[in-house]
């Protein structure tokens, strides 16, 4: 026969004042397999624990029920001090009689009756509980960072400099993502190139990260600390040891394509380098675009290139690596505009977005920084910007506010202002949204000192007539219809998360939200932690967010990250769900159902759990229509007998 | 109708909010009827329909489950199939002919002592009239 | 009406190539009233298999009983079972394909549409022959039945003597099949829920005294989850001492069978089980009414089903079998789901 010991605290009066404690002691001593019950004034302290050691020892118990405060507060003392005394510390319960007992009656008899209802029940759960030892899985010292942006880049730095190998992988040929296209950033205006560079540059010397760009994430598997991952590496077809930025072969190249890097504005060839800064500082050949290189149809970057750096006989190729925590950061991209009916499908010319906008800006830009309208490189004199375009519209298009349009909008006009002395700028907005350090201030030098003329207001339309742009605007402010004839309009795009992130959510198996971003765990007390164990989330990837804001939450990840790769092994708590594969059908409701996909089916179909990945939260075992899936020490036969103690049975 | 009669009743409290929440009304050393004997589940999605058909049959008279509000679940969405498993029950024990009264389902966060407070009593309050429950219990 | 000859055809065909491990259909039982299945190895017997009102049978449950079968052969025959389903039995075989009972290369669906009429109810035809032997029943044209007596034949319409869960059904055609014998126009049912609705009229005491009445009688024979094709728990939860006890069964499992209910058939005990039947079917069953017919103590299981599939609809959106790949109705849920019940 099993042997619980049961120890009923007073904790001073707060119990004893309204529970005779003796009595439920000795209720509870003739319960059936109960070999030891005691009270004493408190428990938690070093006598009381004392006490339960020494019946332990004693009388060889095999259970132990504290009677006492509610298990928030002892239970890990009391498992603590039975652990001690040599007994598993999954063989400890508490029986909470205060908070839920004592502190809320008044009547003796009544609460004295139910305190020995809890405590009997606790007890006839306890007998059941099994020795449980914590799970504990190796961890490999390793970080993936996906995305090689702002975030990406700050994730990598903080991983490497603290020790920890990375590899960070950034589908496009050079590291940088959006903030490398911009020309000044706010509320500082200073060059954005200029700041971002040097960590670039950083990434790319660090002896701990190992940089693949061209490269995608193709597939995953495993579990936190232990995850494979299978990346594309796809050929650059020219060597970066090799290749000297020349730009010879861009000379000869037949070839030309829209530029992604300026957003169409210009065209590259299909041999190119995105922008001259670029890491790794290297060509790359666009197989797409290049008219054939089985076999080779063209062949002229090949003869004149110099240091021999092109070959054409390059192949993709998969990498796995092994790593234990991966920081996702594929940022954003811009809301088509296309979809923006009203002002012009994204059509006319003249009609820009905000990052094409920074690219005429850009020094390094398509119009070497000369504000030029792109249909007739004509100096625009009047020019709108248009703010929400497609966000805070939850008919037509986002829901939600980008959060940088406001700031960057002024910038654009100030920017514009300064280049265009004789220039006029129009905002229209609906609010004005400039929270963060210096920002209202950077807001108010754009109206008072560079004149930009603020309308609260939005633009019904926008069309083009001869070469001008007609803007119908409203300003609610003085109730005025206004019209406008733009040379130049410039649309304050949503931030949406960048194309392909759904994909690779997919893969990585991360929850999105509502809008399409990647899911947090909770929305204020783990923004860069997502669902699933060892991911995390970084930068614009999670929410529309500006650069202070996204490296903050870059280094955010990192340290998550850290709380993983710093430690030999990971442990988890026991109390963890287990498959009795005879009783399973392979109907998989519960692989279904569990909130961190713990749960899979094996190779002979019956369901099998990732004990690491396992909480312990019982909605498989009560889905489970056969009861084949059942949590340690919370089985249903667990609950069966305490509900039978609790209607005095 | 026994104006003594004291239903009997057994809740399942999810353990990271509605425990918590009572616990919270027990630090705010509120006060309600001690009809209701508490058993803690991790979550409300873990009590299986087995567990209110279980405890009607031993001769409870009323049964209540309290999990987290939805989209505040400690296990993200245990509360969410609970939400769907037990409006299931509810109508199946309504159909049979259980007074609706007896099976109660409440959300309770950790902050929401007050709250439990005001369940425990309100359910309380609907059962005393109804006096024992006789349509499922086992024959002592 | 559904041509029994293109159906026999079809099986002649299946087991003249070989094709399928075993043929299973319905033939003529021993009274014209009653239909039995048939396990139909070889095409010499095609001709016994027949089509008329009485084949009320769910033959999906045999899928499961095959299985087991299968599962004990040292080397089992790897051919496909051809079964021959109604419309309301195909959604059976669709809620096993959900969930992984059966593997879709397993089955051959030979689905068999009711058209305009469905299965007669042996009372009601009693009562419309005014207790008159009637020596067979067919389909009549268009929504009829055509009764043969001793003195002739005579033709009932339909809504006369139509199963109660005929007139409630919602897919005479078979919704999944490898064949499809019959039209394939879908009836649309007066009334999908009828047979509930003056239950839920009723008062709580009304229908407390309506049940208690049917608990009381129930002996726990448990015909209706031996018939059931969704009943394929190797131990049924509330009934654990049904478990198979082998040599491997270590103490911790026996010690782990939890005793919910006792086995007397107490009526609070009958109620449990009933109901754990029923939360279990719950987006689960397809309304084949067989528990109702197998059972001895003529109690209307089928309410506590159809009381569930009422509620799916209307709260969840949800009707079970209508495909393989719908995700099941208690491993799901949405944003919206009602919750005005919980305060």
């Amino acid at each position: 026969m099993k042997k619980t010991g049961v120890f009923i605290c007073h904790c001073g009066i707060n119990i004893a004042g309204t529970v005779d404690v003796k009595k439920v002691a000795q209720g509870a001593a003739r319960q059936r397999g109960v070999a030891h019950a005691e009270d004493y004034v408190y428990m938690c302290s070093e006598p009381g624990q004392n006490l339960i050691i020494k019946a332990i020892k004693e009388k060889n118990l095999d259970h132990v029920v504290v009677a006492c405060c509610s298990p928030t507060l002892h239970e890990t003392t009391f498992r603590n001090a039975s652990q001690r005394a040599g007994l598993n510390p999954f063989r400890c319960e508490i029986a909470n009689i205060r908070e839920q007992c004592s502190w809320v009656h008044r009547d003796m008899d009544k609460a004295t009756a139910k305190a020995a209802k809890i405590t009997k029940s606790t007890v006839e759960r306890v007998r059941k509980n099994e020795k449980l030892e914590p799970i504990s899985v190796p961890v490999t010292r390793r970080a993936l960072v996906v995305g090689g942006g702002i975030s990406g880049i700050q994730s990598a730095l903080d991983l490497a400099n603290s020790g920890y190998e990375v590899v960070l992988v950034e589908r496009s040929p050079s590291i940088g993502g959006h903030m490398i296209q911009l020309s000044e950033t706010f509320p500082t205006l200073d060059c954005s190139q200029c700041i971002l560079t040097p960590k670039m540059v950083e990434v790319s010397k660090h002896p701990k990260i190992k940089l693949m760009t061209y490269s995608e994430v193709q597939d995953i598997s495993g579990y936190v600390g232990n995850f494979k991952v299978k990346i594309l590496r796809k050929p650059t077809y020219v060597d970066p040891a090799k290749c000297t930025l020349c730009d010879e072969c861009t000379k000869v190249c037949p070839i030309v394509v829209p530029n992604e890097f300026d957003l169409g504005l210009t065209g590259r060839r299909a041999i190119y380098i995105p922008f001259p800064q670029a890491i790794p500082a290297s060509y790359t050949l666009d197989d797409k675009n290049c008219p054939s290189m089985f076999p080779v149809a063209c062949g002229k970057c090949y003869h004149v290139c110099k240091p021999r750096a092109i070959d054409y006989d390059k192949k993709p190729c998969v990498e796995e690596i092994e790593v234990g925590t991966i920081i996702v950061a594929t940022g954003f991209d811009l809301y088509d505009k296309a979809k923006m009916a009203e002002y012009g499908y994204g059509k006319y010319p003249d009609v820009l977005d905000g990052l094409q906008f920074e690219r005429l800006c850009s020094a390094s830009g398509p119009t070497q920084g000369k504000i030029l309208r792109p249909s007739d490189h004509k100096e625009p004199k009047e020019v709108v910007f248009i703010q929400c375009s497609g966000s805070r519209d939850p008919e037509n298009h986002c829901a939600y506010c980008s959060k940088i349009c406001c700031m960057y909008t002024a910038k654009h006009a100030m920017l514009y202002q300064h280049h265009v002395h004789d220039g006029q700028a129009y905002i229209f907005y609906i609010d004005i949204r400039s929270g963060g350090k210096n920002y209202e201030e950077f807001v108010q030098r754009a109206v008072e000192e560079d004149g930009v003329v603020y309308l609260r207001g939005k633009v019904s339309k926008v069309f083009q007539e001869g070469d001008k742009l007609k803007v119908w605007g409203v300003d609610t402010l003085t109730g005025k219809k206004i019209e406008i004839d733009a040379d130049m309009v410039v649309l304050a795009m949503a931030m949406r998360p960048s194309q392909g992130a759904q994909e690779l959510a997919k893969k990585l198996k991360l929850s999105l939200d509502k809008d399409g971003f990647l899911a947090e765990a909770h929305p204020k007390l783990r923004p860069v932690e997502s669902v699933t164990a060892g991911m995390f989330l970084a930068g614009a990837a999670q929410a529309p967010k500006d650069i202070p804001e996204a490296v903050a939450q870059a280094s955010g990840a990192a340290a998550k990250a850290i709380t993983i790769l710093s430690q030999e092994r990971l442990y988890h708590a026991p109390t963890v769900a287990v498959v009795n594969a005879n009783l399973c059908t392979g109907c998989a409701m519960c692989v279904q159902v569990c909130p961190y996909e713990a749960i899979s089916l094996d190779a002979k179909g019956k369901a099998v759990v990732n004990e690491v990945l396992c909480e312990g939260c019982g909605t498989c075992s009560a889905t489970c229509l056969r009861a084949a899936i059942q949590v340690k020490n919370s089985t249903p036969l667990q609950v069966h007998e305490m509900i039978k103690a609790c209607l005095g049975g | 109708m026994n104006e003594e009669f004291e239903p009997r009743i057994v809740a399942f409290l999810c353990k990271w909010c509605s425990s918590a929440g009572s616990d919270l009304a027990g630090v705010s050393r509120m006060e309600y009827p001690s009809n209701v004997t508490p058993i803690q589940v991790m979550c409300s999605g873990s009590v299986s329909p087995l567990y209110i058909f279980s405890a009607l049959n031993k001769g409870a008279d009323g049964v209540l489950v309290s999990g987290c509000h939805p989209g505040d679940c400690h296990y993200i969405k245990g509360n969410m199939y609970a939400r769907r498993r037990l409006a299931l029950v509810k109508n199946l024990l309504e159909f049979i002919g259980l007074e609706p009264q007896r099976f109660r389902m409440s959300w309770v966060s950790a902050a929401e002592g007050l709250k439990y407070t005001l369940v425990i009593k309100d359910l309380v309050k609907e059962l005393k009239p109804l006096g024992p429950q006789t349509k499922m219990r086992r024959k002592q | 009406m559904a041509n029994i000859e293109a159906l026999r055809q079809e099986a002649r065909k299946l087991l003249e190539e070989g094709k399928v491990r075993t043929l299973i259909g319905y033939e003529r039982g021993p009274s014209p009233w009653v239909s039995s299945p048939v396990f139909l190895k070889s095409a010499d017997k095609v001709e016994t298999l027949i089509w008329d009102p009485t084949c009320v049978q769910n033959l999906v449950r045999f899928l499961v009983d095959d299985k087991r079968r299968q599962a004990k052969e040292r080397e089992p025959d790897k051919r496909p079972v051809a079964l021959v389903v109604k419309g309301c039995d195909s959604r059976a075989v669709n809620v096993l394909l959900q969930e992984k009972f059966i593997d879709r290369s397993q089955v051959l669906v030979l689905g068999i549409s009711c058209e305009k009429t469905g299965m007669a109810d042996a009372k009601k035809l009693a009562k419309a022959l005014k207790s008159k032997k009637f020596l067979a029943v067919e389909f009549g044209e268009g929504d009829t039945f055509l009764v043969t007596t001793a003195e002739g034949k005579v033709s009932l319409p339909a809504d006369q003597v139509l199963a109660e869960r005929c007139r409630e059904c919602k897919a005479n055609v078979p919704v999944i099949s490898d064949v499809l014998i019959g039209d394939k126009t879908k009836r649309t049912p007066a009334k999908p829920f009828a047979s509930v609705e003056p239950m839920e009229s009723l008062s709580a005491e009304e229908r407390a005294n309506f049940w208690k009445e049917q608990f009381d009688r129930c002996i726990r024979c448990y015909a209706c989850r031996s018939v059931c094709p969704m009943c394929y728990c190797e131990e049924c939860v509330v009934d654990s001492i049904n478990y198979a006890v082998t040599a491997e069964t270590s103490a911790e499992e026996k010690a782990q069978k939890i005793r919910w209910i006792e086995r007397s058939s107490e009526k609070s005990e009958n109620i449990v089980y009933h109901l754990v039947r029923a939360v279990h079917l719950a987006g689960r069953c397809i309304d084949c009414a067989e528990c109702e017919r197998v059972c001895p103590m003529d109690i209307p299981v089928r309410f506590l089903n159809k009381k569930l599939e009422k509620d799916a609809l209307a709260l969840f959106g949800y009707e079970p079998g209508l495909e393989a790949g719908l995700p099941p109705l208690v491993s799901s849920f949405k944003d919206d789901d009602p919750q005005d019940f919980i305060r």
